[in-house]
């Protein structure tokens, strides 16, 4: 019994110790491979880079106050200011204004889609195959002469987002635009049936 | 004492097989970063290297500068941690 025992306590030590070596060498190598990154950075030259004077150092310190960055700016200054639009003269939110500013001067690249789809309402009978291999990207999307990618983009936005507040508002030109948007869907929209007049095949 | 230093190479053929010291170094490397031990050795580095002279030292220099002081400055908690990795690897894989 005692044997055992002795032998047990024996085994426990032996490998007590043996973890211990294990550790040893593990932390060798973290120290030797922390030297061979020095020995190199001196080497190099790259080693005291970071150093400068101390007058840098203490200009560019981090930052900690409460209110401000790390570089010591304000960054939430915008949150409470309020703008007037030049165009029809309201107080709009600073962090709205510039999509305010988008529909209200009739400018950047919702607007000049709404207009041309507008337009495009009254070309309904324009749409052939043709169109439908428009590419995919967002560079095309901006081609706003070409009211194929155009609608074909407005297509999937709808897809996207089939619960979005916007629903409605696609939904007004939707009835302006029978063919197009139901090409895929209901078969026997004017549109397509006029594809298939125009090109029989 | 040929017995044991038997054992102690198959366990440490055994670590090295299946990954485990790999996993092992990570694991300590990540930690040590994480205590600061390397950056107070890097600080010791610059000593060193301002007392040799930036032109001569060799690698030697710093091993033999730091790593008797990178031994002592290792937390024990990561010693800890790793003595109870190592020990439930023995336990699962040695006799």
């Amino acid at each position: 019994m005692r044997a055992l025992r002795v032998n047990q306590l024996h085994d426990a030590l032996g490998v007590q110790a043996i973890a211990q070596d294990i550790l040893t060498d593990l932390v060798e190598d973290a120290c030797l491979g922390l030297c061979f990154e020095v020995h190199r950075a001196v080497k190099q030259g790259y080693f005291f880079l970071d150093d400068t004077d101390q007058e840098s150092m203490k200009e560019y310190e981090i930052v900690d106050q409460p209110g401000v960055d790390i570089f010591g700016q304000v960054y939430n200054q915008w949150k409470n200011k309020e703008c007037v639009c030049p165009n029809c003269s309201r107080s709009i939110a600073a962090s709205r204004f510039a999509p305010h500013l988008e529909k209200c001067l009739g400018m950047g690249r919702n607007s000049s889609r709404i207009a041309n789809r507008r337009i495009a309402s009254g070309n309904n009978n324009n749409t052939n195959k043709s169109e439908s291999d428009q590419e995919d990207n967002d560079d095309a999307n901006d081609n706003d002469w070409s009211y194929g990618a155009e609608k074909k983009a407005k297509k999937r936005k709808t897809d996207k987002n089939p619960n979005s507040p916007r629903r409605s508002k696609s939904l007004k030109h939707k009835n302006a635009l029978l063919g197009p948007k139901r090409r895929v869907e209901n078969q026997e929209s004017p549109c397509v049936l006029l594809r298939d007049e125009a090109f029989p095949q | 004492m040929s017995k044991d230093s038997q054992m102690r190479a198959a366990i440490n053929q055994k670590l090295i097989e299946m990954g485990e010291r790999e996993r092992l170094k990570e694991l300590l490397r990540a930690k040590l970063i994480e205590c600061g031990w390397r950056d107070q050795l890097k600080a010791h580095c610059k000593e060193v290297i301002k007392e040799k002279g930036l032109e001569n030292v060799t690698v030697e220099d710093l091993v033999a500068g730091i790593t008797p002081k990178g031994r002592a400055l290792v937390p024990d908690s990561v010693k800890k941690e790793l003595l109870q990795r190592i020990r439930a690897f023995l336990a699962q894989h040695a006799t």
